[in-house]
């Protein structure tokens, strides 16, 4: 079972990989908005209105 | 218009009642459709329609059908396809926008990097992720805009835009124009922190999530093998545990300690400092072993010890966080600007400055249905003033030349000169809320009770764990380590320390999502314990806005033509009768000549015949008739409608019982709650009130002393009480009561008092919390009693050495996780119980005052 030691720490160098990668995305505020996300990926700015121009049409103003 | 309606409603009742009123026929209030932008009932023969998607779709009012229109106009109309829930109804407010570019310079919240300014907004009315994309599309459209990003969860967004092209008031327009608000915050103020708290929190905890899943998984080959481990392996797979272990101690559980040494530095024993020193001593031990290469090591422990009280810790942070949040959108405070005269007898010249430039002497003019924005005296006009926040009365003050105003109060009708005796911080109503924050300042200290009847347990805990080291020390000095590490592993108050935090994060997040946020960890629990419920009766227990009531007619009018040239009177006036008139009917007829004669009441012409709506004596004045006696019920306000030819209605005007108001009372009494009325208002209305709400005690003509003396008389009689309340003249009650309760349409004074927040206008909420906080209670009784049965018995097994530190650190675990499922099924707050209101009486309420549901609400 002489592999072990070898898995056994790259599975610990694996685990710290992991949470600096976790610290870097808390610290780059991917962990501030759960929810909006999720609602903004479904709503893109894909499709028709009801007056029949596009979406991308701008405002009048 | 009707400046003194208690003189008015005096006199209505000196008078003897004549005939029965009549209600307001039912089938005008029946509305089948509902409008669809914001799903209220949309009122019969409206015409509000527009065609959306090749549909006509009907809407309640002109501002849900404008902010349709705007939304088709910008081609956005997919929102309503996309949307998932129906949106807000838009406020109508007045345009006040612009006042914000007046105190842009004074406002610290505008970053500045060259043209570009960035401000932090709080948005209101976003329901769904629809509101998001039609925000963010449209805004992103305003020329000048750079950049609008919204964050859903906390209902924040963040703009960047360029100086000269726009003003930061046409964004907050344009945002009004498709039916939401934004307001300028302060974000560095508590927001940065908490933001800093969470994310750390975060990482902590998955930080330790982490290394307890991968410990874990290097410490089941020890128990699952039938003969041991070859110790090589051992050795290997303990200092693999402890390189994990490492960060877990020192990095995650640091939150720990740093609390355990503020703990001993101020000579008190809170839950941290048996956590610390079981974390402590855990880790010790078992880095000593790997170190040394024999004993027992406990890292599978530590790491799932310190991983679970982290959960806990960041759910409860959550919680706390989104309460946080929807307090702060509550009690956001509006730049007040001021209409300066600035040559004052030679021209009437304004300038727009903010209120707090003004200085005494300075000349201000208040338009109608302006703020006072400092305290003066009147120098010229006439108007009525309605000083709601400062004594919590809904009715209007007539002030003329010479009286004095009040900042924070609303002027009614007409413009007034006013001359500054005191500004900004001077004011009385600044005096009064800094009276207020000091008293809400004191009160935290009262809640450190509780974390000291959790230092009797950790006290007796550490003597426990001494005294079985210093009898092992004698007995086997070889087993003195593994026995006192059992002891501190199994009792680490682990369930102990989880049963209240974890039971009251689930509950505030269920009753959050309600719209009832707990401010104060402890209300819960004191509203629980609470045996007596007192309610403020203006503005809580009642809608605290005047309601038609009834209508009844001589005859040669029907109540609906009656209503409809009350309507046509009332056009244009701000009065509270005029806008409850104008509430109670859709259609109106055209008047013209209209005047308004203050004190007295309106008058004008319709389809050639002279009407005069107001005072009895008055409008019996046009027709030279004798004036008519009056029937008069207590707390309503009578006034006549009439022409040359004499009287032809009466109408009656009441404040209603608020929604929901029924329901509450009959929950308190379910619940074993006396309940009491207290009011400022005259006794004839509060005993009205008390007999629709099916309230026995209460007390009327109470100053806020008296109320205050009021709640402390029921406290010295042993009752727990809890306290509603709106006004700042409730503050005193509020902060003497033992848990206090704010409604959204209080002062924000009061919800900043107030331990426990509702954002909502429905007293039913109220009652979901009250039985909240009982199943709250219930349930951390449960975990409680299970956590000392467990250490009842684990301790002694422990401390005689019969238990092995493995099954120590088990057992804590499984009580642990017991504790937090247990907790975890308040997650899920029942809906309102109609139970147990049903054995209330209704009838009586809805008959005299039937229930008008304005479409200005």
């Amino acid at each position: 079972m002489e592999i072990l030691y070898l898995l056994i720490p790259l599975s610990v160098a694996l685990a710290f990989l992991i949470g600096a990668a976790f610290w870097w995305s808390v610290a780059s505020g991917q962990f501030d908005d759960l929810e909006g996300p999720a609602h903004r990926i479904l709503l893109d700015d894909d499709g028709w209105t009801d007056s029949g121009t596009a979406a991308t049409t701008k405002k009048d103003d | 218009m009707l400046a003194e309606p208690r003189a008015l409603n005096d006199q209505a009742i000196a008078g003897p009642s004549s005939s029965a009123p009549v209600a307001i026929d039912p089938v005008l209030r029946s509305r089948l459709e509902t409008c669809f932008h914001c799903a209220e009932p949309v009122p019969s023969g409206s015409e509000w329609r527009l065609e959306l998607d090749g549909e006509q779709r009907a809407f309640c009012c002109a501002g849900c059908l404008g902010v349709a229109q705007t939304i088709r106009a910008a081609g956005l109309g997919e929102f309503y396809a996309k949307r998932t829930a129906h949106a807000a109804l838009p406020a109508r407010e007045p345009d006040e926008w612009s006042r914000y570019d007046v105190v842009a310079d004074d406002l610290a919240l505008v970053v500045r990097h060259g043209d570009r300014r960035e401000i932090s907004l709080l948005l209101e009315g976003i329901r769904c992720g629809a509101c998001i994309w039609l925000a963010e599309t449209y805004v992103r459209r305003v020329p000048g805009v750079i950049d609008f990003a919204v964050n859903f969860a906390t209902r924040r967004a963040r703009l960047v835009w360029r100086a000269p092209d726009t003003a930061l008031s046409s964004v907050l327009r344009a945002i009004a124009s498709i039916g939401y608000r934004a307001y300028p915050y302060d974000p560095t103020r508590r927001e940065a922190l908490a933001r800093r708290e969470g994310r750390s929190l975060l990482t902590r905890t998955a930080v330790a999530l982490l290394a307890m899943m991968q410990v874990m998984m290097f410490s089941i080959p020890v128990y699952v093998s039938r003969d041991g481990v070859d110790p090589g392996d051992q050795r290997l797979l303990d200092w693999a545990s402890l390189m994990l272990c490492l960060p877990a101690v020192l990095y995650c559980a640091a939150p720990f300690f740093s609390g355990a040494a503020t703990d001993l530095k101020l000579r008190r024993l809170g839950m941290d400092v048996p956590v610390a020193l079981g974390i402590a001593a855990a880790f010790a031990a078992s880095a000593w072993s790997t170190v040394a290469g024999s004993g027992p090591v406990y890292f599978d422990s530590v790491t799932m010890f310190i991983a679970l009280l982290l959960v806990a810790r960041y759910i409860e942070f959550r919680a706390r966080e989104r309460a946080g949040a929807a307090i702060e959108s509550i009690a956001r405070d509006r730049p007040q600007t001021a209409e300066r005269l600035t040559r004052h007898p030679a021209t009437r010249e304004t300038e727009c400055v903010p209120a707090s430039r003004l200085a005494p002497g300075d000349l201000v003019q208040v338009s109608a249905g302006a703020t006072v924005p400092a305290d003066g005296e009147v120098i010229e006009g006439r108007s009525s003033v309605e000083e709601a926040l400062l004594n919590g009365e809904s009715w209007p003050r007539a002030k003329a030349p010479g009286s004095s105003v009040l900042a924070g109060s609303v002027n009614r009708e007409s413009p007034l000169t006013v001359r500054v005796t005191a500004a900004g911080e001077s004011t009385a109503a600044a005096a009064l809320s800094r009276l207020v924050a000091r008293a809400a300042e004191a009160r935290p200290r009262v809640a450190r009770l509780a974390d000291r009847a959790a230092a009797g347990f950790v006290a007796a805990l550490l003597a426990i764990a001494a005294g079985t080291a210093l009898a092992w020390a004698w007995l086997d000095p070889s087993r003195v380590l593994a026995v006192t590490f059992a002891v501190l592993v199994v009792s680490c108050p682990c369930a102990l320390s989880l049963a209240t935090p974890a039971a009251l994060a689930a509950a505030a997040g269920s009753l959050g999502r309600r719209g009832i946020l707990a401010v104060r960890a402890d209300a819960l629990e004191t509203l629980s314990r609470a045996t007596h419920l007192v309610i403020d009766k203006t503005g809580t227990l009642t809608a605290g806005s005047v309601r038609l009531a009834s209508i009844e007619t001589t005859g040669r009018l029907d109540r609906e033509q009656a209503l409809a040239i009350a309507v046509a009177l009332e056009q244009g006036s701000t009065h509270p009768i005029a806008t409850a008139v104008r509430s109670a009917a859709a259609e109106a007829a055209l008047a013209s000549e209209l005047i308004a004669v203050p004190g007295q009441g309106v008058e004008g012409v319709i389809r050639g015949r002279r009407y005069r709506l107001g005072r009895p004596a008055w409008v019996g004045g046009l027709g030279d008739s004798p004036p008519p006696s009056e029937p008069g019920n207590a707390g309503e306000i009578r006034i006549a409608l009439g022409d040359s030819s004499g009287r032809l209605a009466w109408m009656s005007f009441g404040d209603s019982l608020r929604e929901g108001a029924l329901e509450l009372v009959g929950a308190a009494r379910a619940l074993g709650l006396a309940v009491s009325l207290v009011s400022g208002d005259r006794r004839e209305s509060v005993e009205h009130m008390a007999r629709l709400a099916g309230i026995t005690q209460h007390a009327s003509d109470a100053t806020p002393e008296a109320k205050r003396a009021f709640v402390a008389e029921l406290q010295r009689e042993g009752h727990v009480v809890a306290m509603i309340g709106d006004g700042i003249n409730d503050a005193p009650s509020l902060a003497q009561a033992d848990v206090s309760l704010a409604l959204a349409n209080a002062s924000a004074l009061t919800q900043w008092t107030a331990d426990i927040v509702a954002a909502t206008d429905d007293l039913r909420d109220v009652g979901v919390a009250l039985s909240g906080a009982r199943r709250v209670f219930r349930v951390i009784r449960q975990n409680l009693a299970w956590a000392l049965a467990y250490n009842l018995i684990a301790i002694p097994l422990a401390a005689t050495g019969h238990l092995h530190p493995l099954a120590a650190a088990l057992g804590m675990s499984a009580s642990s996780i017991l504790v937090v499922a247990n907790a975890w099924r308040l997650s899920r707050i029942a809906p309102f119980d109609a139970r147990q209101t049903s054995n209330e009486p209704r009838g009586t309420a809805t008959e005299a005052l039937p229930e008008w549901k304005s479409s200005t609400s």
